[in-house]
């Protein structure tokens, strides 16, 4: 047998992997075609990985904040120790934070979940705390002078006046996990950040830089936009223009 | 099972045609790419042919495996190579992609989150082992950490042929103009630049190496931003950049691998880092499969899928599946 | 906890590095903070002055404040490219809105009677603006300076997402300088935020008049919001 032959008979075959469309190939500014082609195996699923990833963290975050918030509403010395852990976690920088958790959370959504959490609680306390306490007193005793209960003042009258500053706590959540999902993909590979850091390392494909990119500013501005919404149908008495 | 004389028969003709087989295509692949002659370091193996790969379903019934992967483009084809050719066997494999860098999946398989992956066996010797001298052959490596991952309870099974290790690379014109086929060589150009990511200025597998290991005092580090060294190379703003050897980039012929006659950046050959327990519990066969996919995986081969993913953005899994397929592995 | 205490070592054996690197780290966070102040503080100062622009003024901000940091470089890559001033793009357009609006309103509030007296004395436009508007609204400027500041020192991280300097080289470098050097530059980063957060507080009350410090400053109302000391929020 000729070297040329055994090799052909035992080396590997290398197939045709297919061709690309120029614009790829030339990793033009952005190549509509391979976003549409791959819409459906990367971009979406990618993209509502993050939604998940946000919802969850929003919800757990806040109802954390909130048990915290109305126990430092009755019992004001809770306060600032709630605050100082709620800052500390908002200070370790989430790169640091998700490397130390994989060998303990492991290598799912916790580990993700729990830094995003984290930062949300400070965010979250601090806001339902204002806004419950920006009640004002004279309004606090008009509704003892009619006869409310505690329970009935916190449900009828301060939890709507507090709404306001609450959902804007929520809304700066958001778009802060949003933002922060997004660098978290470095080492969390969940969500439109791991589409941007691929890029990086794939020949910086323009493509896929604004594609992930967009799609993740458009999230937040939708979201934010969503919550703009909301708080206004809830709060009709506070549809003035305020700076926030 | 093929009766065992008739085995016996074979596997010294496979052993005859293996060498031949390496002695070719370290002579058709080379053409400046040093390591396509990784097959001269470790053995690809003794008789990991693709005709002792078990026939039917062997994985069915068998304990589900996790498999991980590191976070780049070539571990993802790896992971998908893998994968696949178990899961066709019949095994239950769970992939988990992009777990991180080595530290990080290191952690990983050691707390058991998986129980195997594709790991460098220079990468096991330096930065998981932590040895900070360099090994003076691909065996060497590959033995050492073969001896590491085993005190721990893990196996390195058989090695690709293909090694992806650092690299200096020039353009073709500025390697022919003067007379560039080693590093060595650019002793004698004069002054010229090198580019590369930041942290190369301080590294033995970098900056630091050339200077001292080959005397490159001509040399003039230019720090670039991530992934655009190729870039750079073509828009003529450094003479030299820092690659790795298997980038699909190389695979265009416009570049020249400088051969690294001293070994600075090691040898790195791919190898499934598997739990020691799991090779028995998975059977024969899963250590055939295994090994049978990585003796295909040449430098040519890896270097094509890389230049599929990263410069023609091919999605890694059908790149893998279809050099399985082709390969009777799929 | 071993981590933790590597990380430590780390910042000890790595000083000049880490000193290099913060330097590119500052020297990035000054520009986009100086263009962002040199862009938005005037144009925030004469809107408020003449009342007008205050839908734009102040949703800037809102819209300023969601936009994702990473995302936001990310699409800029294809169009200017990997690249220092695409960092630096970023940036100016993350903070340019907390400065102009703090801006906007600051001088917008500022109290009209006064600005009467002060028309009524025979001041003209560029005297009422600078003897009397500017003074009353520094301390409310600075403050959108301030949270614009420490923003941007915690995003300039970025940069090292592409090896582009600063201390996120090495936040974002795991590969090359391990768990201790990404905690280690963050502890580094963690120091810097609240530097520049004790200092422009400091600048905050050196230009707020003597006999404002006592009273309460005119605050547009606003949602609490803690300074963003971890990278890229």
């Amino acid at each position: 047998m000729s070297g040329a032959a055994v090799a052909a008979a035992s080396g590997p075959v290398i197939p045709h992997y297919g061709t690309s469309d120029s614009c790829v190939l030339h990793n033009g500014a952005f190549c509509w075609h391979w976003f549409a082609q791959n819409w459906g195996s990367l971009f979406q699923p990618k993209l509502i990985q993050h939604v998940e990833l946000t919802v969850i963290a929003l919800v757990i975050g806040f109802a954390i904040s909130f048990v915290l918030a109305l126990a430092a509403h009755r019992r004001r010395w809770l306060a600032p120790p709630v605050t100082f852990v709620t800052s500390l976690l908002y200070t370790i920088p989430s790169l640091a934070a998700f490397e130390i958790l994989v060998p303990i959370t492991g290598l799912g959504s916790l580990t993700i979940e729990i830094p995003l959490i984290s930062y949300t609680l400070l965010v979250l306390f601090t806001n339902t705390l204002a806004g419950l306490s920006g009640v004002s007193a004279e309004v606090r005793d008009a509704a003892t002078g009619i006869g409310l209960t505690r329970r009935q003042m916190l449900t009828r009258v301060e939890l709507p006046l507090a709404l306001p500053t609450i959902v804007a706590g929520i809304r700066v959540a958001t778009v802060t996990i949003i933002s922060l999902a997004t660098v978290a993909a470095y080492v969390g590979n969940e969500g439109l950040g791991q589409l941007i850091f691929d890029a990086l390392h794939s020949n910086d494909f323009n493509t896929q830089f604004l594609g992930a990119g967009g799609l993740a500013i458009l999230l937040a501005l939708v979201a934010d936009g969503f919550l703009v919404l909301t708080q206004r149908q809830l709060t009709p008495w506070a549809t003035a223009r305020r700076p926030v | 099972m093929k009766a065992s004389t008739q085995k016996g028969r074979r596997g010294a003709i496979g052993a005859c045609l293996v060498v031949a087989m390496a002695a070719t295509l370290a002579a058709c692949g080379s053409s400046g790419n040093k390591s396509s002659s990784g097959a001269s370091g470790a053995k690809t193996s003794s008789g990991a042919n693709t005709s002792n790969l078990p026939s039917g379903q062997p994985g069915k019934g068998k304990p589900p495996i996790t498999m991980g992967d590191k976070n780049f483009e070539e571990e993802y084809l790896l992971g998908y190579l893998y994968t696949d050719a178990l899961q066709s066997k019949g095994y239950t494999v769970t992939l988990k992609p992009n777990i991180g860098s080595s530290e990080i999946i290191d952690k990983a398989l050691t707390s058991g989150q998986i129980d195997m992956y594709p790991e460098y066996d220079g990468v096991i010797y330096q930065v998981i082992a932590g040895h900070t001298d360099n090994p003076i052959s691909a065996k060497q490596t590959y033995d050492t950490s073969q001896k590491f991952e085993q005190a721990r309870g893990f196996t390195l099974l058989q090695p690709t042929p293909f090694q992806d290790a650092d690299g200096v690379a020039t353009t073709h014109a500025y390697a022919t103009q003067h007379h560039l086929k080693t590093i060595a060589d650019l002793k004698g150009v004069g002054p010229f630049t090198y580019g590369g990511p930041p942290e190369n200025a301080t590294r033995l597998q970098g900056v630091l190496g050339l200077q001292q290991d080959y005397g490159l005092t001509n040399l003039k580090f230019v720090p670039l931003t991530a992934g655009s060294q190729y870039q750079a190379l073509d828009a003529g703003q450094v003479n030299s950049i820092a690659i790795f050897t298997t980038d699909g980039q190389l695979s265009t012929g416009k570049y020249a691998v400088l051969d690294d006659t001293k070994h600075i950046f090691g040898f790195q050959q791919v190898a499934p880092v598997v739990k020691t327990s799991l090779i028995s519990s998975e059977g024969p066969a899963f250590a055939q499969i295994l090994n049978a996919v990585s003796a295909k995986l040449t430098f040519p081969a890896i270097q094509q899928m890389n230049s599929a993913v990263v410069i023609a953005h091919q999605d890694p899994a059908t790149v893998a599946k279809k050099f399985l397929d082709a390969n009777g592995l799929g | 906890m071993s981590a933790f205490s590597a990380a430590f070592t780390f910042v000890i054996h790595n000083g000049h590095l880490l000193l290099t690197k913060t330097e590119t780290h500052l020297a990035i966070s000054f520009e986009a903070i100086l263009i962002s102040v040199v862009l938005g503080v005037p144009l925030g100062v004469v809107l408020g002055h003449i009342h007008k622009g205050s839908f734009l003024a102040i949703n800037v901000s809102n819209v300023g404040r969601a936009l994702p940091s990473l995302a936001l470089l990310s699409v800029l890559l294809p169009v200017v490219g990997i690249s220092r001033t695409n960092v630096i793009i970023t940036l100016v357009v993350l903070a340019f809105p907390p400065v102009l609006t703090n801006s906007y309103v600051a001088v917008e509030q500022v109290d009209s009677d006064v600005v009467e007296a002060a028309k009524g004395m025979g001041m003209r436009t560029s005297e009422v603006i600078r003897k009397v508007e500017l003074p009353l609204a520094l301390p409310l400027i600075f403050a959108g300076i301030r949270t614009a500041a420490v923003f941007v020192v915690a995003t300039a991280t970025l940069a090292g997402v592409f090896g582009g300097g600063g201390l996120g080289d090495i936040l974002f470098n795991e590969p090359s300088y391990k768990l201790s050097g990404v905690i280690g530059s963050s502890y580094v980063l963690v120091v810097l935020a609240l530097a520049f957060q004790v200092m422009f507080k400091g600048l905050e009350l050196a230009v707020t008049p003597r006999g404002l410090r006592k009273q309460p400053r005119l605050v547009p109302p606003q949602v609490v919001e803690p300074s963003v000391l971890q990278p890229a929020a």
